[in-house]
């Protein structure tokens, strides 16, 4: 007989996420992922100014913000047909690279890693009963660099409101790359910032993720998913040095790599509580039904070319070739770790290139009628934001965000979503303390204000209303 | 202790100068070991801090804060029993953490809106196997808190959570307990700038009651005049010199800045280490911290052109009026 379990809210991680797995004996072989949270951000961006977009966006979530400006941009450059310059898009890319650093930092530290390390007992936040493994002497070093990252972490931010004003919520990122010009002392203060980092990342982070994989040796078996990896590419657009990290491709599981097609993206809608069946997001619409029945979450389930693909840093390592082809909770979080890294270099390379000249920014005239797409990859995977003109005002928007690949539900063939089907199969040791299944969707980074903003929550028809 | 100088021999100086240092330590002794001894009788600040229909941007922010910072709070003066992204624990113990916090004194931080048109857009987790909505938790804890503190625009008014057609059927905190309390204090911003959250916090901790609140219960000291009387820019202004694009040096006015009706020290204090603020990055104020925002402050960017535009069609530069 199997038995249930349900662990809700999965905390350590930005929204709300409950997990429902059935264990037989003591292996998962059933596995349901749902969000909870609806605020239907589609719906608000109808009849609102185009421009608005990127400010509006951004609030969707509240630790990746910049990510979403940087794709409603994009896609507001298509619409408006404006052709961004090489100088606005180094910094535009240069103040997206900081959200990578400060969202890896904050979720291997403070989101992964007191999975693993006794926190000190004296505050209320840390309670400690989990599988843990590390000698003290180790556990010490650990919990130092737990609260060091809360430093180092914050300085990531302080590179954002260099040149966008403020973070989270920045301004500086917009049409035109960004508004904010680089004179020396802004260019030398972030350089300063971005050393920090550096060392941090290569002193103690990097150290501290192989320390983590030498104890947890057990977690590179675990978490595997379907094993089709995606992403839209990242830092790529640049003539010279094609590509700085990662173009845009599609890996199927065992197959060949291929260049992404913009329509094979679809959204399955039979185990969400949406109205309708599949839809492609240029005409995707949110029409909430909590009454449909087999649906079991708010997201909506992305599928390119019919697959369930896993996106993030350890896809975008695999597709460009500076990781093995091999998948689980160790090496996701090994890529995130690795990623920092990678996102630093690539840092430097911009900033050499960045000239101390203006920042372009135009008078950007809104067309009665026009469309656009905006996609990029950003800190948890493939992000894509959808946009329709009509009359000057937006008449249609879709957002499709890496937690929604990586947490969607079963489609209409009844697949799995890569976090689902990473958990099947998991053995699980103490049944009252099911470790594993935090650790194995954490390695996912997952981000429900992100999944949810257009959709999401949780519903399920047994349950009552409170 | 004084020590005469008419004594005279140097002598007996010498010995009257050392008796009175011996004293002063002695005395220092005794304050520090009665000061530890309150140290351990004052208990921390119980905080329990509730991240309901929103995007968890507060929270971050409060990452963000420096002197205090938000580790060296957590290590010396409070106790934070809850919060979803920051706490280890998970699922049913998270929530029993939770609930059996809320049996003491504590005070309350929220974040979000609450989410009323149906129960089920805003589960923050199962207690007891069953699910507990954004709106019972706030029923539940609103109730029992000591002192609550609405963190955000969304918190506070609704903010974007409840931007129209507000498919979430989103309400501000004060709605949703009615009226349970009026004392709520409310610290608007998308998201709070940390300093607001600390220094209020601090207030409760040191004087045991919040700061000196205006009518719509912000702190004056925060939120006591607007953007526009304090902006490094305000000569541009006078001077009718006007941004025609985003990125120009100068008053950005005519571009929609919401300066001028949003009541933030944002242009003395600044962000992030206070290193920089929106106006600073060549951009309009877009009234994050306005009750209306979004709605009543949008379309947050007008080039002057396109705001002609608009009167022709009948609509006008400015936000409505705060509902």
């Amino acid at each position: 007989m199997a038995i249930q379990k349900k662990i809700s809210p999965l905390t350590r991680m930005s929204g709300f996420l409950e997990l429902e797995v059935q264990i037989e004996g003591h292996t998962i072989i059933e596995a349901k992922s749902s969000s909870l949270l609806f605020r239907g951000f589609e719906l608000m961006l109808q009849g609102r100014d185009p421009l608005d977009a990127i400010y509006f966006t951004q609030r969707i979530c509240g630790i990746c913000s910049t990510a979403h400006s940087v794709a409603s941009s994009l896609a507001l450059e298509e619409a408006l047909q404006v052709t961004v310059t090489e100088q606005g898009r180094t910094l535009r890319d240069l103040v997206h690279s900081c959200e990578f650093l400060q969202n890896h930092l904050r979720h291997f530290y403070l989101y992964t890693l007191p999975d693993f390390i006794k926190l000190p007992q004296k505050q209320c936040l840390y309670e400690n009963s989990r599988d843990y493994r590390f000698p003290p002497k180790i556990n010490e070093l650990l919990v130092a660099n737990y609260f060091q990252a809360f430093e180092i972490s914050r300085l990531a931010h302080e590179m954002i409101a260099i040149f966008g004003g403020k973070a989270p919520h920045d301004h500086g990122i917009f049409v035109g790359g960004l508004t904010v010009h680089p004179t020396i002392d802004k260019i030398s203060k972030f350089r300063s910032l971005l050393k920090k980092i550096k060392s941090f990342a290569l002193e103690k982070m990097l150290h501290d993720v192989y320390t983590l994989a030498h104890y947890y040796e057990d977690y590179f078996q675990m978490g595997q998913g379907p094993g089709h990896l995606l992403s839209f590419g990242l830092f790529a657009d640049y003539p010279e040095q094609k590509p700085h990290y990662v173009e845009e491709a599609f890996l199927p599981y065992k197959g060949e790599k291929k260049q992404v097609d913009k329509q094979k993206i679809t959204e399955s809608l039979t185990y969400a509580w949406y109205e309708g069946k599949v839809e492609v997001p240029m005409e995707g619409k949110t029409i909430p039904d909590l009454e449909k029945e087999k649906a079991y979450s708010w997201s909506k389930a992305p599928r390119y070319q019919g697959y369930p693909c896993e996106v993030g840093p350890l896809a975008r390592l695999i597709i460009s070739g500076q990781y093995p082809n091999q998948i689980s909770m160790m090496d996701r979080t090994i890529a995130r770790v690795l990623e920092v890294l990678q996102i630093i270099i690539v840092m430097e390379k911009l900033l050499d290139k960045v000239e101390l000249n203006r920042a372009p920014q135009e008078v950007y005239p809104i067309p009665s009628r026009s469309k656009g797409i905006g996609l990029t990859d950003t800190t948890r995977g493939t992000l894509g934001h959808w946009l329709t003109i009509r009359e000057a005002m937006l008449s249609h928007y879709q957002v499709i965000t890496p937690s929604a690949w990586n947490l969607s539900p079963q489609d209409e063939r009844g697949k799995r979503g890569p976090v689902e089907e990473a958990l099947i199969g998991t053995r699980i040791e103490n049944l009252d303390h099911p470790v594993e299944i935090g650790r194995i969707v954490r390695s996912f980074d997952p981000c429900i204000s992100c999944a949810t903003h257009v959709y999401s929550a949780k519903g399920r028809k047994r349950m009552t209303i409170l | 202790m004084k020590v005469p100088l008419s004594t005279s021999s140097p002598q007996k100086r010498m010995e009257k100068g050392a008796k009175a240092v011996e004293e002063l330590i002695e005395k220092w002794k005794v304050k520090a070991r009665s000061s530890i001894k309150q140290g351990e009788k004052r208990k921390k600040l119980k905080l329990i801090w509730l991240e309901l229909t929103g995007c968890s941007g507060n929270i971050i922010s409060l990452l963000n804060g420096i002197d205090p910072e938000l580790e060296e709070l957590l290590m010396n003066h409070i106790d934070l029993c809850y919060n979803n992204s920051l706490m280890t624990a998970e699922g049913e113990a998270a929530m029993a953490q939770l609930f059996a916090s809320a049996e003491e004194e504590f005070i309350l931080a929220v974040e979000g809106a609450v989410a009323m048109q149906d129960q089920r857009y805003n589960i923050i987790g199962r207690y007891q196997g069953k699910p507990i909505s954004a709106q019972e938790a706030i029923q539940y804890f609103g109730q029992r808190a000591s002192s609550i503190i609405a963190v955000g625009t969304c918190a506070t008014y609704g903010g974007i959570s409840a931007s129209r057609p507000n498919p979430s059927g989103s309400v501000s905190v004060a709605k949703a307990l009615q009226t349970m309390r009026q004392d709520i204090v409310q610290l608007l911003g998308c998201p709070c700038h940390p300093d607001w959250f600390i220094g209020t916090l601090a207030h409760f901790m040191l004087y045991g009651q919040a700061p000196v609140l205006d009518s719509e219960n912000r702190p004056i000291l925060f939120y006591g005049i607007t953007i526009h009387d304090n902006c490094e820019r305000r000569s541009f202004f006078e001077n009718r010199i006007f941004a025609e694009r985003l990125g120009e040096q100068t008053c950005m006015i005519a571009l929609g800045c919401r300066g001028p009706i949003t009541k933030t020290d944002c242009p003395t204090r600044q962000w992030n280490s206070y290193l920089n603020w929106p106006v600073g990055a060549n951009t309009p104020c877009i009234g994050c911290a306005h009750p209306t925002f979004p709605d009543g402050t949008a379309p947050f960017v007008q080039y002057a052109q396109r705001a002609r535009g608009m009167e022709k069609r009948g609509q006008h530069n400015w936000p409505s009026k705060k509902k």
